[in-house]
Formats: structure tokens, sequence, C-alpha cells
């Protein structure tokens, strides 16, 4: 009897440490991998890194800025999110205002659960068989000077953005799902009761009361596009600068920059590490460093939504 | 629509005016029901090209596909060939490997230390220490894939290479491949800490839905606090901590760019049985062969060989998340709250 009793006591504490011990090795990787990335990136960082175009050159001195990557992470953002929103907005309201049990509702439901779960990298090679088709090719250019060939080239910065959106998709859709989902019962029979009609309660009382959660789907999903590598690989290539009409800053230009291709801060990351072409990692860092502070900030925005809904709860 | 209710407006004027409300409820109804069937026809397409590219190899190579190995010479006689003929026979048995042995060992991990950590955040610590951890577990959800890949060449290949391989060891396996810190043990390390958060926040939601009134009745048998969590808390919570492995194990399958940074982008089937060097074999999962071998993409052959990577993956994730989502649904049916 005491012995098994002295044996639990055992168990108790070896469970102890190896549930300590677990949770130490998961915040200790998070924390190394922060603090190796500002170590090597530190150095790489100042303002010419921030406002100057990239170099391909093994040459910390000669490797420039990061000043188009920048700009595509920022371009892209802006096009996923512009495409996505309508359809995940409208989605999410089907299924928590308009759904009814049938076939309809599964296939969509069944759908997104299918969607959330593919890869990445799946999703790019579905898009290289579309865009490629040369009705797409307002989006990207011909491909000419190839005999007998009539495809478009299908890697363009609008390319990149409309798959983005598709690969958001899902992530968006459910969390602007259960945004809605949380609005008390009581304000929409209360629209109801004042004689709103549905859409008028949709729009004005569970979208506003929703407000929040529907940006904290959109900003989920910004982080995803900004984080995404494989999508931007292989529909917009490993070209480090733009290649549209140059220069590209200029306003008449803008149109042929978006229709040709460029590069985000995760390629210039994978191009100048050494599994791509680059290979000089202090630069690497300096971007890798520029792109955490990206998705904190993020993060950050989203805890603050969170913290506030939650005071406001509480009133 | 202030007009409502307002009692001198003429019948006539009022029966248009409901008119045009009846309308201004009909037509966003449809729009929303049209927008929203977008995510279907998505998948159906999604599901039809990448299949249909990957025809020509499907069909020519039938089942080989899964039980011949020698990816990366056929990848490159085709690239060679140049007579454009996209039916060449592949064997992906090494890349299936790769992904398959890469993705359960990395999970095997990232489960132990998620349900360990898991145990530390809801039960164990303090409120304050626990909304800490939880941020930095939602910061390493959502360092980008590609930042694991650098962090993997400049650090844990090194690491692998100086602790785990001898100039013996590469010797004697000269003639197979070049041992390099680019393998099969650096894909795991990398790919558990990619698996890690999102197992830990699907248990800690799984373990906070346990009903108070389980552990109360194990603290009045007696039990002590760890002993309530293991038999207890845990056992209750486990369709959610599945659900949450299955997650990861899709993560894993599709994780390619990270992956292909540090994997050695040699498809050769780890063999356990000559010891721990089947850790150290270079491997090449299905997704990081689409990266690795992009760049001869323009050949048709190769094109579809790659596709045929892509429906592999299709399918098995399809697998995984509609396996995740019956077991969720599974949890609610037992617990007897269902819709």
């Amino acid at each position: 009897m005491m012995n098994k009793i002295k044996n639990n006591a055992v168990y108790s504490e070896l469970g102890y440490v190896y549930s300590w011990l677990s949770a130490g090795i998961v915040v200790s990787a998070c924390l190394l991998i922060i603090i190796d990335i500002v170590y090597l990136g530190h150095c790489a960082i100042s303002l010419d890194f921030l406002i100057k175009e990239p170099n391909a050159s093994a040459i910390n001195t000669e490797a420039g800025g990061i000043l188009t990557p920048m700009i595509g992470t920022i371009m892209l953002t802006i096009i996923g999110t512009v495409v996505a929103f309508p359809f995940s907005l409208a989605t999410a309201i089907y299924l928590c205002f308009y759904s009814k049990k049938g076939m309809l509702t599964k296939a969509v439901e069944f759908a997104i659960d299918v969607l959330a779960g593919v890869p990445t990298i799946v999703v790019a090679l579905f898009a290289l068989t579309i865009f490629t088709r040369p009705e797409f090719s307002f989006l990207s250019t011909m491909v000419d000077g190839v005999e007998g060939s009539s495809r478009a080239y299908g890697k363009s910065f609008l390319v990149c953005g409309i798959v983005m959106a598709i690969m958001i998709l899902p992530f968006v859709i459910k969390s602007m799902q259960e945004a809605l989902k949380a609005v008390p019962e009581s304000y929409i029979e209360g629209s109801y009761a004042l004689g709103a009609t549905k859409w008028q309660t949709i729009v004005k009382i569970a979208m506003r009361a929703a407000t929040d959660g529907l940006a904290t789907g959109v900003i989920l999903g910004m982080g995803r596009i900004i984080g995404d590598t494989a999508i931007v690989w292989l529909t917009l290539g490993g070209t480090l600068r733009m290649t549209g009409n140059q220069p590209w800053y200029e306003p008449q230009n803008w149109l042929s920059a978006l229709q040709n291709t460029g590069s985000t801060l995760t390629t210039y990351i994978y191009y100048t590490s050494p599994a791509g072409e680059g290979n000089n990692y202090t630069v690497a860092f300096g971007a890798s460093l520029i792109l955490i502070l990206i998705i904190i900030l993020l993060n950050a925005i989203t805890m603050g939504f969170n913290f506030v809904s939650k005071e406001m709860g509480k009133k | 629509m202030k007009g409502i209710g307002v009692l001198p407006v003429p019948f006539r004027m009022k029966r248009y005016f409901y008119m045009k409300l009846k309308l201004n409820d009909l037509v966003p109804g449809i729009i929303i029901r049209v927008l929203s069937f977008v995510a279907v026809i998505v998948m159906v397409f999604m599901f039809y090209f990448v299949f249909y590219k990957a025809s020509p190899v499907l069909v020519s190579s039938g089942l080989k596909i899964f039980t011949q190995t020698g990816f990366d010479k056929q990848i490159s006689d085709a690239f060679n060939a140049q007579n454009g003929d996209p039916a060449v026979t592949f064997g992906m048995l090494g890349l299936i490997g790769g992904t398959f042995f890469s993705t359960l060992i990395a999970l095997v991990i990232a489960s132990v230390l998620g349900i360990g950590a898991t145990m530390a955040i809801c039960e164990f610590m303090p409120a304050k220490l626990s909304i800490f951890v939880k941020a930095i577990v939602r910061l390493l959800a959502s360092i980008p894939s590609v930042v694991f890949g650098l962090i993997g060449t400049i650090t844990v290949v090194p690491f692998v290479e100086k602790t785990f391989v001898t100039v013996d060891m590469q010797i004697a396996y000269l003639e197979y491949f070049q041992m390099t810190g680019r393998n099969l043990l650096s894909s795991v390390i990398i790919l558990s800490f990619m698996i890690v958060p999102t197992i830990i926040s699907l248990s800690i939601d799984a373990v906070n839905s346990v009903p108070a009134s389980y552990r109360e009745v194990g603290y009045a048998f007696g039990m002590s606090h760890f002993r309530v969590i293991w038999k207890i808390v845990i056992p209750s919570a486990l369709s959610g901590i599945t659900a949450g492995i299955i997650l990861g194990a899709g993560r894993g399958i599709g994780e390619a760019i990270a992956v292909s940074m540090v994997c050695g982008g040699i498809g050769y089937l780890p063999d356990f049985t000559k010891g721990f060097v089947g850790f150290l074999t270079p491997i090449l999962p299905l997704s990081a062969a689409i990266i690795n071998k992009s760049e001869a993409m323009s050949v048709p052959a190769v094109e579809s060989a790659l596709f045929t990577c892509g429906a592999i993956l299709l399918v098995f994730s399809a697998i995984l998340s509609v396996s995740a989502k019956l077991v969720e649904k599974q949890i609610r049916k037992v617990k007897g709250h269902d819709e």
C-alpha cells in the first residue's frame, strides 16, 4: 500500500517534470528562433537596406536593400485581401444566416474543410494550370518568342494575388463565421422584432456587432499571405527586381509592374539564403527580421481587438 | 427606410415601398448565395485540373508510382530526352516514403511535446505566465515557413552535421550518397516545431472544454492533481487532441519550402534496418520535390510528374482534413451536445 502511494507520488513528480520540460522546450525554441534572427540579422538593417533595390550579389555591401520585396509583399497582401474579402464575407453570412440543412450547405462546408487542408504548394500548381491559359493573359503577359506556343506566362503580381485569395479563403471564412456566430441572439431577435428585414439585420446589427471579429479574420488572412512562400515561388517566380517597364514607381508603369513579376520578402529570403542562388545569409536574416516584426505587429493588432471586445463584453 | 410606419403615406405608395423593401432583401440574398458557392467551384476545379495534368504519368506509371524508386534519375532523363512525350514512367516510392517518415516522426515528437506543454499551460502555470506562453505559441505558429527553413540551413544543418555525421560514415556511404547535414533528421527537427503550435492550440481548446465536474469527481476520489489530469482530463479531451494531431499531419505533409531547404533533395527511401544511419539519409518529400524540380517544369513529362506529386498530396490532405472533421463531430456526439 505504502509502495503504491509512493509510486503514485513519483509518477506525479515525473509528470510535472515532463510537462514543464516540454513547455520549456517549445517556448525556448521560439525564443531561440527570434534571438537567432535578431542576432544574425540586426547588422544588415540600416536605412539604405530599407530604401534600396536589391542586387544579386554575395557581397554584403553590394547586395542592396529590400525595397521592392517589401512593396511586393504589400501589393500581394492588398490584392489577396481585397479579392478574398467579398467572397469570404458572403460565405460566412450565408452559413450563418441563410443556410438551411441541405446538400448545398453541406457542399459549401465540405469544400471549406477540404480547401483549408490543401497544401499551399498544390494551390500554386492548380493556379499554374488555370492562369497559363491564353484567356487569362490579361493578368500576366503572353509568352512570345517560342515557336507554336500560345500560352500566357502565368506569373505576375495579379495572378499571385488571386491565388493568395484562394489560399486564405477557407481560413477567413471560418474566422468570420465564428465572429458572426458570436453575435448574441437577442440582438438579432430585437432587430427582427422592430420590423427590420433580414438584410437590414445582417448589415446594420450583426456585422456592426461583429466588426472586431471580421477584422481579425482579415488580419489572419493577411498574416498568411505575408508568410507564404510556395505560392509566390511558383506564381511570381524567383526574380529579385520588378520586371515590368522601368522605372516601376512611375504611375504609368504601375499596370505593367502588376502584370509582371517581382519578389516578396519571403522569396527574397529564399533567394538570398544558401538554398537559393544569392548565398548571402546576413541579408536574408535582415529581411527575416523585418518580416517577423510585421507579423508580430499583426498579431499585436489582433490581440488588441480581442482584448477590446472582451472588455466591451464585460461592460 | 425611414418611411416605415409613417401613417399618412398613400396606400399605393406604401405597397411600392414594401415591394422595394422586399427587393432589397431578395437581391443581396441571391448575391450571397452565388458568392458563397465559389469555394465549392474552386475545390472541384482544383481536383479536376491537378488530376487532368497528372493523368499522363498516372496512366503510364500506374501502380509503379507506389512501388518503384529512382525519381531523381527519371526526372533528369525526362528533362534530357527532349522528345516532349509526357507519358514517362516515374517511381515515387522514395518521395512518398520521405513524406511519410518525416511527417510521422515529426508528428510523434510534436505530439509528445504538445500534450506536455498543453498540460503545463492549462493546469500548472499561473494565469499570467500561461497568457505569455500562449502568445509565444501563437507567434511560433505564425513564423513563416521560409524563416524556419533559413534557421534550418544556417543553424540546424551544421549542428546535425557536426554532431552526428562522422568522416567514417561519410566514407562508408560514399557510393550511395554524399552524407551532409541535410537529411531526414534536420527535416524532422524543423517540421516538429512547425507542427507543435497547431497541436497545442487545438489541445488547449479541448482541455478547456472538459466539464469541471469531471475533475471534481477525481479529486473526490482522492486523486492527485497530476493523476486527475492524466487519467481524466486528457482522456476526455483526447478527440480534440486527435483532431489537432491530424491537422498537424496535414501541415507536415504539405510543408514545402522549409523542408526543401533542409532535406537534401535526393529521393532516397530511409532504411532503418541499418540503425541510426536511416535518419541521416537525404530525402525528398513530395512537396519539396515540386519546389526543387520546378525549374524543369517546361518539359511536359516533368510537369506531369510534379502534378502527380501534387495529386497525391491533394488526396492525402483531403482525407486528413475530412477525418479531422469526423473526429470533431464524434466528440460532439459523445458529449451529447450535437447541434
